[in-house]
């Protein structure tokens, strides 16, 4: 939809980039001790708006839109909160609202006063990150949405170490270069576009695109850059030493909602950007990426001695899922991409991964805490230690298998349901091998904390409103499993005005 | 040749050049040089679309000169980021990103 | 919401609150004594609630639960057998290591296996399905030894496989449904006419049969069942495999015939049935032969499914739960009666051995067990082709094996037994009086059949002789020396497998170590950005 004007309401898209950053600013002006309280606040406040913003779009069932400075695009910046990024920014409030909670044990300042370096720079970091998963939810002109996934990486790859052994700085060194690289493609991409239509406003280009050698160089670099942001299969190699080696709660906001960013913007690009119908092959070709990452990473987690390094490979391999889901919303004519089931159920697996995998990586981490470690062969005793935690590893694992009642059953099987409408068999078998292999993963660590456990572990008591916010992720996650099965009105909000 | 043509082809030169030094060079110091030159190939392109927007009538089209410098501030940053982290692992031990981590490093900075 | 309805949802209500409750240390110790209570709502749903349903959830979820007159007659067998198991367990297992870990794992697929027998829309029933086959795991794995850790490990592999098959059988058939989880009754009558039948059929079959252990599918049972404590053994080979047995009857477009399927159906059940009886003949462990009889009475009923599809004949799909219920209440019977037999000494022994002979024969059908009932009724169905024929001789074949079964028995002992625990005679008692007369209560309403006329002349001649037939060849057999075939018989041919998965793990592994090289990965980047954009050039 074209923004021509500010809607009514519209204020609060600023409030939702702006505040995680006031807040950011004030840990540096009220002092560092505070920080925690203040990311709390700050939490508190960004949840409302986000809910607020949510039950807005859906009450006028159209999308929200703020003129920064009153400037139409093309030439000025418009933010836009439609039916997706409503239900992506709540998803982003709740998951850091959770995390908030988890941290607050890990990070928390010393009594006594001294100023640590350690609780700043999660916090202040975890607020700038928020700012920029926002931009991307919002921004809707592809140089904004730059600068975006570049904040996001920015306030990444400190997270990743946190800890300053050696071993996380190359992790983090790595991510960071790589991502980077991603960055130049992506860049070279919108310097054609704009090179070829003068302007970077995705609802203008939507009407512009043509089929032409300069568009597809620029969609085919922008796209493989994002993938190399997604971590997707074969451009993983940042993310199983970053995802793992950083602290529980930083893991938890990286894999479930940093690398879905980039995937979103691929999401806008092919559907809202790219000339339609989109080119088949290279459909084709993103899902048989998803599906090499669905398969070769759930082996590779099923290899993994550590716990959180199996989390780390699973999320490449869930990732992928996302990505079959190009050749299965073509080929109809009669409903738009997002009434699909296929879109549909790509976006729900978005969804329900991030709090399946939020979940999983901070219970990986309250494991880790009681037991003194992660070695899955030794969790023996983990599940008399922490029994909440294992229970919400578990109900997080049902979603990863895709097991009902968990949320990612109705996305599989709405993303199954597609592919055997389409004819696209590959694709159902690759989601059917993915579940399998995702159960026997998971069912290894469960089996492995059920287990008793040895002479003479010592065990840590972990605080139990830790354990109790690691468990809501996971319910959050079970109980999206109870969505009906068919495209959902409310994702569809904000699109009207496209063919 | 138009000096469109000359300035694209040196921004093709500098982002080729980038690649290489990104993709193949082992030392992470000479990486981030280099993702610096792919980056001030990409900003003289989009200088090249300025001037592209200037035959139409224009003096010179200004938002791709507020993306350049939007660009290189990012840009900056990221250097930044990159040598600080070089830093500290040249306190912790041998800077390197290649290999899997459980390798013992093969490269020194 | 009418009192059935809620009698009905209190059936996988109250076991799924208790596995919920072991959250809470207090409770988790005790669970395994309270196990026996789990199941008794669904008792008397099934004596009460018949024809009631609920809806949980309103369209468009549509979560219903409904009892029909075969879910409530399998529903009732397996709540008694699961009760008279959960108090069984609770001697039988008393002070060993991680009971209470049993007792989740047990509540769990007590939950889901009921469950399977009312659930009315198509995601429950997966969903109930697949918490029966998962949670299983955890008691087939449950001694945690070498030999144990294997058969949880085939087990959880041939179970998955399974619901991947089920699932996308599902989705196939949904496929035509005008809305998403369509009610079961309304999707398989769109089933004759659906785009994806011959497939989605195949799927289904290939599903269920797999829990039913159809040959080669039956590889699990061999190992999973023997290596479970005594009371898990009794409703893993009793209650699990009629999850397969009910999803077939729900899932079959049994009102609309299909010759080549029914066939086809009726080849494989035959086929298992004689099948199980020829290599369970080899082996030397109770329980394992216990397992291969599963096996072959679970061919039975897939052929008694099979010929009903054929010809689509009236009442097939009570017919086969009514065997089906034979041999659940049979089963349950005779496994729970080998660790009493084991527990008892010479004073009592003989007693014991005269129930469980009797029990195992009326497997083969010894007239006036339910055994024969169960066959009489099934009997009509198969004509009088080749079919029948070997629907009979599978009788003969059922006396081999349970002669086997019963000549095994009689020398399995623990030194020192005198007399058995009374907290495990009770339980099997009284699965082994329901057994004799639970079917005979109710084989009128199931069978639509003269119940006088199963006790003619005709009927106790046409029962005998496949009986007497088995006896001679039982003798015949003992002259020959039987080879050694191992336990789950063509397992062995997956065994040889596992160094070629093993090898291609590490060819991954090493692959992900090359694919993460710095450089290998830069041009990795470089090449997707040039093949995509070709593609996307060339594509529009």
């Amino acid at each position: 939809m074209m923004a021509d004007a500010t809607t009514p309401g519209g204020g609060l898209l600023v409030l939702a980039l702006m505040l995680p950053a006031v807040g950011m600013l004030a840990i540096f002006a009220l002092g560092l001790r505070h920080a925690e309280r203040i990311a709390h606040a700050t939490l508190l406040a960004g949840l409302a708006v986000a809910l607020a913003v949510a039950v807005k779009v859906g009450q006028s069932g159209q999308a929200m839109t703020y003129l920064i400075g009153g400037w139409r695009p093309p030439l000025g910046i418009a933010l836009q909160a439609d039916g997706l990024s409503a239900v992506l920014m709540v998803m982003t409030a709740v998951i850091l609202c959770a995390v908030g909670v988890f941290a607050r044990g890990s990070f928390s300042s010393p009594r006594d006063g001294a100023e640590t370096r350690r609780p700043f720079v999660f916090w202040s970091l975890f607020l700038g990150l928020w700012s920029a998963l926002n931009c991307a939810w919002l921004a809707r002109d592809l140089f904004s949405l730059f600068v975006a996934l570049e904040l996001l990486t920015f306030s990444a790859v400190p997270l990743v170490c946190l800890d300053g052994s050696r071993e996380t700085l190359r992790a983090a060194l790595r991510y960071l270069l790589f991502a980077l690289a991603g960055s130049v493609l992506y860049l070279m991409g919108t310097g054609l576009i704009y090179g070829a239509y003068g302007t970077m406003d995705i609802a203008t280009l939507h009407h512009l695109t043509r089929a032409d050698w300069a568009t597809s160089l620029a969609l085919g670099l922008m796209i493989v850059g994002l993938m190399a942001k997604a971590a997707l299969f074969p451009l993983h190699l940042w993310l199983p030493p970053a995802h793992a080696g950083a602290p529980a709660a930083a893991s938890a906001v990286l894999s479930a909602l940093v690398v879905k960013a980039p995937f979103v913007l691929i999401l806008r690009l092919w559907f809202e950007v790219a000339p339609q119908p989109a080119s088949t092959p290279a459909g084709a070709m993103l899902a048989g990426l998803g599906a090499a990452s669905i398969l070769f990473c759930s082996v590779m987690a099923l290899r993994q001695a550590r716990l959180k390094l199996m989390i780390a490979y699973s999320t490449v391999a869930q990732v992928g899922y996302l990505f079959l889901v190009f050749p299965l919303v073509m080929g109809s004519a009669a409903v738009t991409p997002w009434e699909s089931v296929g879109w549909t159920g790509g976006v729900l697996q978005l969804v329900s991964h991030a709090f399946a995998k939020a979940a999983m990586f901070l219970a990986a981490g309250l494991i880790a805490e009681a037991l003194g470690h992660d070695r899955i062969a030794d969790l023996g005793g983990a599940a008399k230690a922490v029994p909440v935690t294992v229970a919400a590893f578990a109900l997080a694992g049902l979603s990863l298998m895709g097991l009902p009642p968990a949320g990612g059953f109705i996305a599989k099987l709405m993303l199954l349901t597609a592919a055997v409408e389409t004819a696209n068999w590959w694709i159902a078998a690759t989601i059917l091998a993915g579940g399998i292999l995702a159960a026997t993963y998971v069912f290894r660590v469960v089996g492995s904390a059920l287990a008793e456990a040895p002479e003479g572990a010592g065990t840590t008591a972990i605080a139990r409103s830790r354990e109790l916010a690691v468990l809501a992720l996971a319910l959050i996650a079970v109980a999206l499993g109870f969505l009906p099965l068919q495209p959902f009105d409310y994702l569809a909000i904000g699109r009207g005005g496209m063919p | 040749m138009t000096p469109a043509t000359l300035y694209g082809l040196c921004a093709a030169a500098l982002v080729a050049i980038g690649l290489f030094g990104l993709i193949l060079h082992p030392t992470p110091l000479r990486k981030v040089i280099s993702f610096n030159l792919i980056g001030s190939g990409t900003f003289l392109f989009f200088g090249i679309a300025a001037r592209r927007g200037a035959a139409a009538g224009f003096l010179g089209d200004p938002v791709p000169q507020a993306m350049v410098i939007t660009g290189i501030v990012v840009a900056f940053a990221a250097t930044a980021l990159a040598v600080a982290l070089l830093l500290r692992m040249l306190e912790a031990g041998a800077p390197t990103v290649d290999g899997p981590p459980e390798q013992p490093d093969d490269l020194s900075p | 919401m009418t009192a059935a309805g809620l009698l009905i949802a209190a059936s996988v209500a109250l076991p799924l609150l208790m596995a919920l409750a072991c959250l809470w240390p207090a409770f988790r110790d005790r669970a395994a004594d309270w196990l026996v209570i789990a199941p008794l709502p669904a008792l008397l749903a099934a004596l009460l609630a018949r024809g009631g349903s609920i809806v949980v959830a309103p369209p468009p979820l549509r979560l219903t639960l409904a009892l029909d007159d075969v879910g409530a007659m399998l529903l009732g067998g397996a709540a008694l057998l699961w009760a008279a198991a959960g108090a069984y367990a609770g001697s039988y297992l008393r002070g060993q290591p991680g009971l209470a870990r049993f007792a989740v794992w047990w509540l769990l697929t007590l939950t889901g296996s009921l469950g399977c027998f009312i659930v009315a829309d198509m995601t429950s029933f997966y969903l109930a399905f697949s918490v029966a086959s998962l949670a299983a795991y955890g008691l087939v794995s449950f001694e945690g030894s070498t030999r144990a850790q294997r058969a949880g490990r085939v087990y959880m592999a041939l179970a998955l496989l399974g619901e991947a098959f089920i699932l996308l059988g599902f989705v196939m058939l949904a496929i035509g449904a005008p809305q998403g989880n369509p009610l079961i009754r309304d999707a398989v009558a769109l089933f004759p006419a659906a785009p994806l039948r011959d497939p989605a059929l195949a799927l289904l079959i290939l599903g269920f049969g797999l829990k039913m252990g159809l040959v080669p599918l039956h590889v699990w049972m061999p190992l999973a069942h023997p290596v479970a404590p005594m009371p898990a053994s009794a409703a893993l080979s009793g209650i699990i495999v009629k999850a397969g047995v009910i999803g077939l009857i729900r899932f079959l477009p049994l009102e609309a015939a299909l010759p080549g399927w029914g066939a086809t159906l009726v080849g494989a059940g035959l086929f298992t049935a004689f099948y199980a009886v020829a290599v369970g003949v080899t082996q030397t462990q109770v329980k394992t032969v216990l397992a291969y009889s599963t096996v072959s009475q679970m061919g039975v009923v897939a052929a008694v499914l099979g010929a009903g599809l054929m010809t689509a004949a009236p009442g097939t799909a009570l017919l086969a739960g009514f065997y089906a219920l034979h041999h659940l209440l049979v089963k349950g019977a005779l496994f729970l009666g080998v660790g009493v037999v084991m527990a008892t000494g010479p004073r009592h022994r003989k007693l014991v051995l005269a129930v469980m002979a009797v029990l195992a024969l009326s497997l083969a059908g010894l007239p006036l067990t339910s055994g024969a009932l169960a066959k009489y009724a099934v009997k009509p169905l198969f004509g009088d082709g080749l079919a029948a024929t070997f629907a009979t001789l599978s009788a003969a074949g059922s006396t081999v094996l349970m002669l086997h079964f019963l000549r095994l028995l009689g020398g399995a002992a623990k030194p020192g037994a005198e007399t058995p625990p009374a907290g495990i005679v009770w339980p099997w008692a009284v699965v082994a009086l329901a057994a004799f007369a639970g079917p005979w209560a109710i084989f009128g309403g199931a069978t639509a059949l003269p119940l006088a006329a199963s006790l003619g002349a005709k009927a106790l001649w046409a029962a005998l002789w496949p009986i007497g037939l088995g006896a001679v060849l039982w003798a015949g057999l003992r002259v020959l020396r039987l080879p050694a075939v191992p336990e789950g018989d063509v397992i062995v041919l997956a065994d040889r497998l596992a160094p070629v998965v093993a090898r291609a793990g590490d060819a991954v592994e090493q692959a992900d170590g090359w694919l993460r090289r710095w450089p290998v990965a830069g041009m990795m980047l470089a090449g997707l950005a040039a093949g995509l954009s070709v593609l996307l050039w060339a594509g529009s």
